[in-house]
């Protein structure tokens, strides 16, 4: 330890200017969000100015900073002066690290608490959140990049090897995994975090096992084909499906058997939506409208994802490849199944009494709350939503602003306001939420932001929010017997 | 007598081309050993195999008795290691450096590292990156010496290095050596011959010899012998220890690389029959390095 604090206090001395450049960007990013109406100030230039550091010069002053602390003792090539001297590689790895916990995690960790706590967030309830947005952090930004530093000798080559693993990153996911799956079917939306969750996990695995392979044993060749491989790993994209997802998802519910009575079947009383339009050389569109029954009281549902396929008398059946979560709308209250199928397939089975046969995903709300905020009023504690405030009123329009500590929110929400009759809010929110059981995400900016305004003209008092937290995340069976689907043919002009 | 360093087969592939080719090599306890060839020879892959900075491709090294595979900060804290090409941290200044230094080493002496700060004539707060090279080369092998290693390597030394730093180097060197071996790679051989006790010759990856340099001294003259013209005789009949033979109308020289007087003469005869002169002439270890640098690559064409 004493030698390990020994290069710590050399790369300190070392690395003064970067690490006041880290310093100072932080204490300026800490600055921007610790005071709202800087942020709100009419004049676009500190915003600019902020969002550009947010989002460029503060990870980069910290890439910097690690980078040039690891190449303080660069691992590779045989001219270095430190091998040949009495170094123990855990006290070396142990000052890199240290050095990293002190001037990269320490500041943003002391910067989201400030900022939190300016927001009217007690940082001490959030230590939890905090620190695990640190591990994220840390797994995520920090040590891949520590680990790329001990593969290269200088500043320059780590560029290069950064910017051609990303290029790299970006094209396999291109071909494989999350742009080709955003371009085929949109993201996994709040189960987004399964994805990313396996992303970190890889991460989490090959950044330590990097850097211990290289401090210990300096072979820099096999930890370079290693660092590729997890690279190639990674732009593959997540090795298993949305259906595997939810399947993990379902694991997080709190009341796992509130879904067991769910069947999904035709909606009787909206069979007139269905319908089969037919798009000339591009396929037929289908829409189903579907009907939940056995929906446990005070509980709501949420589709998230259909699987399902479509058999006919004769044999034919048919097992649309699209997303899950394309497979399933719902607007208000009304779920409906929408696929496009071949023409030929339709064609085929069109006049024939078909079986649609399949499982929903389901998102289960309950534990209904609401709270009022008022206008002008101040804080107010929304569950979903974090810390609110309404403001604006005639001329002006108003607002529900609010802010959620280090994740989105993972209720279902309905805005009010209050008490002209209930004018539903323009709901918009700048994060989409997510289901991860974790107390926080990969984030930089602690807060998670969300808004919502009326143009109500009239003078209102309130902002009702109405909030449910999941409850329960349930795969039902689909079953549609005896659908003609030519009776609800349309052709499209 | 313990051997700091003692290899076995010691092998360096590089792709295809062979950088050292099966090293077996004894150093002497409290030697300097002086390990001199041609660029290219090997020599500085020796030493860095040595300091664990380059994996051997087989065979395997013990330094102060620990193999080179489990080098670590026991061993490293008794070695002081120079080389001409090493990358200092060029940052610190020089008294930052040896301060720097000074708690990674147990038997670290303050009034040795001061002594070897003002022989050497080394600027305290001047960073290493302003010095020229020959006074980083300084720097280096005071922050080398100031534990009283017990093996000093140095890899090239005085590459670079106009006469005077050469000469205050090896004065800030020798006195230093009791109880250490020393272990220097160089192609400089006027200053290695004038210290060390030991040579080997290295040449194509290969260990040419490895002796005493006064053994050394002893086995090698220089044979200038006068004929007759009608004595010529073929390169084919003379003995193999004749190295870098050249005759001309009436005079033949050649390099006797096993020289002992009585049997010596004795070939002379065998060959020239019966020469009108034979002088005999002392080698020093430059003539030596050329003389075998030079039937070397005789041999190799």
């Amino acid at each position: 330890m004493r030698q390990a604090i020994h290069i710590l206090e050399k790369d300190i001395r070392h690395l003064w200017i970067e690490i006041a450049v880290v310093l100072a960007a932080t204490g300026l990013f800490s600055l921007i969000y610790t005071h709202p109406d800087f942020w709100l100030s009419k004049a676009q230039l500190p915003q600019t100015v902020a969002a550009f550091f947010v989002s460029f010069l503060l990870p980069v002053s910290w890439w910097v900073l690690i980078v040039r602390a690891v190449h303080g003792e660069s691992l590779v090539g045989d001219r270095e002066f430190w091998p040949t001297r009495p170094y123990s590689w855990k006290s070396l790895l142990g000052a890199k690290l240290l050095f990293i916990l002190l001037f990269v995690n320490l500041p943003i960790l002391a910067a989201q608490a400030a900022i939190l706590q300016a927001h009217g967030f007690q940082p001490g309830a959030e230590w939890g959140s905090l620190l695990w947005n640190q591990v994220l952090l840390t797994l995520a930004l920090f040590l891949p990049v520590a680990a790329i530093g001990a593969l290269t000798t200088g500043i320059v080559q780590f560029l290069l090897i950064g910017l051609v693993a990303w290029a790299a990153l970006l094209l396999l996911s291109l071909r494989f995994s999350l742009v080709a799956s955003t371009m085929a079917g949109g993201t996994w939306g709040p189960l987004e975090w399964v994805r990313w969750s396996y992303t970190l996990m890889l991460a989490a695995l090959a950044a330590p096992a990097i850097l211990i392979w290289q401090y210990a044993k300096r072979r820099t060749i096999a930890a370079r084909v290693i660092a590729i491989a997890i690279v190639i790993v990674m732009g593959l994209g997540a090795p298993f499906s949305y259906t595997q997802a939810f399947a993990i998802q379902q694991r997080f519910s709190r009341q796992p058997a509130a879904g067991a009575t769910i069947r999904t079947g035709w909606n009787n009383g909206f069979q007139w939506m269905t319908r089969a339009l037919i798009r000339p050389g591009r396929g037929v569109d289908l829409n189903v409208p579907l009907q939940l029954t056995g929906l446990p009281d005070q509980l709501d549902a949420k589709p998230e994802g259909l699987t399902f396929s479509i058999e006919a008398p004769g044999g034919a059946v048919l097992r649309p490849a699209s997303q899950p979560s394309r497979n399933v709308t719902s607007t208000g209250q009304l779920i409906a199944l929408r696929a496009t199928l071949p023409e030929s397939f339709y064609r085929a089975v069109k006049e024939q009494p078909i079986t649609i046969r399949g499982e929903i995903d389901l998102t289960l709300y309950g534990n209904r709350r609401e709270t009022k905020v008022p206008i002008r009023g101040g804080l107010r504690a929304v569950p979903g939503m974090g810390l609110c405030t309404a403001t604006g009123g005639p001329p002006a329009t108003y607002f529900l602003s609010c802010n959620a500590a280090l994740r989105p929110r993972a209720d279902k929400v309905a805005i009010a306001f209050e008490p002209h009759p209930r004018v539903i809010a323009d709901y918009a929110t700048r994060f989409p939420p997510s289901y991860s059981p974790f107390p926080a995400e990969l984030s930089i900016n602690p807060l998670s932001s969300s808004d919502a305004y009326s143009t109500y003209q009239g003078p209102l008092d309130a902002v009702t929010v109405s909030s449910e937290e999941p409850v329960a995340f349930v795969r039902a069976p689909l079953l549609i017997e005896g659908l003609r689907l030519g009776a609800y043919e349309a052709v499209m002009k | 007598m313990t051997s700091p360093i003692h290899t076995h087969e010691l092998t360096r592939r590089y792709r295809h081309q062979m950088a050292l080719d099966g090293l077996n090599l004894q150093v002497p306890e409290g030697s300097i050993f002086g390990l001199v060839g041609p660029n290219g020879a090997g020599k500085t892959t020796v030493i860095k195999m040595l300091m664990k900075l380059l994996r051997p491709s087989s065979g395997n090294a013990e330094v102060l008795g620990c193999n080179i595979g489990k080098l670590g900060p026991a061993q490293f804290a008794r070695i002081g290691y120079v080389s001409e090409n090493q990358k200092l941290p060029d940052w610190m200044t020089v008294g930052y450096f040896m301060n720097y230094l000074r708690p990674f080493y147990p038997t670290w002496d303050d009034a040795l590292a001061a002594e070897l700060i003002q022989q050497f004539e080394l600027p305290h707060d001047r960073k290493l990156r302003h010095l020229s090279h020959g006074m980083q080369m300084k720097a280096a092998m005071a922050a080398a010496l100031a534990y009283r290693p017990k093996l000093i390597v140095l890899d090239e030394p005085f590459t670079g290095l106009d006469p005077l730093v050469r000469d205050e180097l090896i004065e800030g060197l020798l006195p230093r050596t009791e109880n250490t071996t020393v272990f220097i790679s160089s192609h400089d051989l006027a200053e290695i011959e004038s210290f060390a006790s030991h040579i080997g010759f290295l040449d194509h990856g290969r260990l040419q010899f490895c002796e005493e340099m006064s053994s050394l001294a002893e086995r090698f003259r220089e044979v200038e012998v006068t004929v007759g013209g009608a004595d010529r005789k073929r390169a084919a009949e003379w003995p193999p220890t004749w190295l870098n033979a050249q005759q001309s109308a009436s005079v033949c020289r050649f390099v006797e690389s096993r020289f002992e007087e009585e049997r010596t003469m004795a070939e002379v005869r065998r060959v020239f029959g019966d020469p009108m002169q034979v002088a005999v002439n002392p080698m020093p270890l430059r003539a030596i390095f050329v003389a075998l640098a030079k039937a070397s690559r005789k041999a190799a064409a």
